[in-house]
């Protein structure tokens, strides 16, 4: 162990630039945290002092793969945000929200349980906080039809979507992230991840059944509030729900069959938002396009510039060196350490910075193990594999942890508020870590049986 | 002719810590004019007299129709005795909660044209009218000002 510690010394320079990139990164991330000033700003902020103080240089920033904004990752989250815009004034999500409930017959629990599948699957192919910003809404009308507490519902989606997140490539930032910087493509997120969480969804909903299943009972003259409802109303824009749907098909396709074509997923989903576009027939598309999310797009741009500028100074390839220097080595004991701990670490900090600082983290220990590999070889070694799927098990599963986790959370809590019912943080964590545990506990048993065990 | 001019003075208020259900009381009974009863909007005042707000029936509409209503278009989808279900749910609601805080006022000393200017521009149906002091001392309905559009336009006929 020492052995490899004084060798890391060697390696890493640790001058006043990187003292100053440190103190930059830990700056950074010790104010987002504290959210005293917006995430966003602080990010902006900190990439431009590592370019203003020389620490990386702009051509680095801006068009170095190994250093710069991945943008890769931008345009996969600028095209789908495009594309949801676009599709969100046709009425699609009501209708689905109002024909699950039907489905449901007006019995709250199966309404919970299946507004708890149909949030996992669209979070699995939209970004969580879409999902949940179109469905809670619907949730609180049909909890004031059949006068229920509307909160286990709302607290119950946004454990369903972050679940439902880990499932794809584009279900949740961190394996956006970690599809981008270990060229795994769709299909290897959907033949790694989507049965655990598959499992992962049964076992959540029979825990729902076992907690709720008999709490929730309406009067019969409430339900039919509900089965009177016509979800046909909701459509507001069959011809654009049309266009909208085969366009959505088509971004689907290709992304499942993006890696045999060698098209990145930000290909397929910049040809999907501007095929919407061009179909949608608008003359002003400056509405669909300010819709965008663009804090949260300049925050990871900023992040992916201040993770730069720790790379380049060899902060990362330190703390590398560290998490190898506890693990000797032993990829199973890496994987479960990574695991965990990112659990941990989304379910009380921002899981985006924490994935961006992880991936290159992942990657510096990997070229340290195998000195001889690169590229592929080394981004793919199958010793390495495991460690990617438990990162994005960990990262997206954490967040279910606690009210701040993730974002759709936060959404979930604010909109609750606004309805007049406040979800202290202890009472969300009274949900969220059990859960974010017990998936956690499912995820572990599934990684060690099907990569250290069964092998496949 | 000035605001103060065609200004009608102010009888009852609110408190900002009236409920939804006093408050509505209060303008069904408020006395308008001489002779009318019920007024659609209303003054909140605070214990010292300085103007906070202003409630008007769409504030209270506002108030009665669910947060999320306005997150997606559900209209569609409500049913027979909604309206009085929500209507009672927020009957306790304070008036510093759904009051309209950022009021638009105007001087007493302020030109005819410049008021029917900012009701225009404000989609408003009322305006306090405050002096120097910032004190309110009236309130300008957009009826005043057209009842002082009809005086201009029927003194002219007798002119002529």
């Amino acid at each position: 162990m020492t052995h490899e510690v004084a060798e890391t010394t060697q390696q890493v320079v640790m001058n006043g630039t990187f003292w100053t990139a440190t103190a930059i990164f830990l700056l950074a991330y010790a104010i987002i945290v504290s959210e005293k000033v917006h995430k966003t700003i602080v990010a902006i902020v900190g990439a431009s002092l590592m370019l203003v103080l020389k620490i990386l240089e702009q051509h680095e920033a801006f068009h170095v793969e190994e250093l710069g904004v991945d943008w890769n990752v931008i345009f996969l989250l600028i095209s789908m945000m495009t594309i949801i815009n676009l599709m969100r004034p046709t009425g699609f999500f009501e209708y689905i929200a109002i024909k699950s409930a039907k489905l449901g017959k007006g019995e709250p629990f199966r309404i919970m349980a299946i507004f708890a599948i149909v949030t996992a699957v669209l979070s699995a192919l939209l970004d969580n906080v879409t999902t949940v910003l179109l469905l809670a809404p619907v949730t609180l009308l049909i909890a004031d039809a059949l006068e229920v507490d509307p909160i286990p519902f709302l607290i119950t989606e946004a454990l369903a979507s972050n679940i439902g997140g880990t499932a794809t490539l584009i279900g949740d930032p961190p394996n956006i992230m970690i599809a981008s910087k270990a060229k795994l493509d769709f299909m290897a997120f959907v033949y790694h991840l989507t049965p655990v969480v598959i499992v992962i969804m049964v076992v959540f909903l029979f825990v729902l059944k076992l907690v709720f299943g008999k709490r929730l009972h309406v009067k019969p003259e409430l339900k039919k509030r509900v089965l009177e409802m016509n979800e046909r109303e909701a459509i507001k824009d069959p011809v654009m729900l049309k266009k909208s749907l085969f366009v959505l098909t088509i971004v689907i396709l290709g992304f499942a069959f993006h890696g045999m074509l060698h098209y990145e997923p930000a290909t397929v989903a910049l040809f999907g938002a501007g095929l919407l576009l061009l179909l949608s027939g608008t003359h002003d598309p400056h509405h669909y396009l300010a819709e965008v999310e663009w804090p949260t797009i300049f925050f990871f741009m900023g992040l992916f510039i201040i993770i730069g500028g720790v790379v380049k100074v060899g902060l990362i390839k330190w703390m590398s060196m560290k998490v190898l220097a506890i693990t000797h080595g032993n990829m199973f004991a890496t994987s479960m350490l990574i695991m965990w701990f990112s659990a941990f670490a989304s379910a009380f900090v921002d899981n985006i910075p924490y994935v961006a600082t992880m991936n290159p983290l992942i990657i510096d220990m990997a070229q340290q193990i195998w000195p001889h590999l690169k590229g592929i070889e080394l981004l793919h070694n199958p010793a390495l594999m495991p460690v990617w799927w438990s990162l994005a098990l960990g990262a997206c599963l954490g967040g279910n942890g606690t009210a701040i986790g993730a974002s759709a959370n936060v959404i979930v809590v604010g909109l609750a508020e606004r309805a007049g019912k406040k979800i202290s943080f202890v009472k969300f964590m009274a949900y969220g870590m059990p859960i974010m545990i017990l998936t956690v506990i499912i995820s572990m048993i599934y990684v060690w049986l099907r990569y250290y065990v069964l092998k496949f | 002719m000035k605001v103060k001019d065609i200004m009608e003075p102010v009888i009852d208020v609110l408190s900002p810590k009236d409920t939804l259900k006093e408050a509505v009381n209060k303008m069904r009974v408020a006395k308008r004019g001489a002779t009318k009863v019920g007024v659609k909007g209303m003054l909140v005042l605070d214990e010292k007299g300085n103007l906070v707000g202003m409630v008007s029936l769409k504030d209270i509409l506002k108030m009665i129709i669910p947060f999320y209503m306005s997150y997606s278009d559900l209209g569609d989808f409500t049913w027979d005795g909604m309206l009085e279900e929500m209507t009672k749910k927020v009957a306790d609601k304070r008036v510093e909660e759904f009051m309209t805080k950022d009021v638009i006022t105007i001087v007493e000393d302020a030109p005819l044209m410049e008021c029917a200017d900012m009701m225009v521009k404000h989609n408003l149906q009322r305006i306090p009218v405050i002096n120097k002091d910032k004190r309110v001392v009236g309130i300008v309905y957009v009826r005043d000002l057209y009842y002082a559009i009809v005086k201009a336009l029927l003194e002219k006929e007798d002119e002529r």
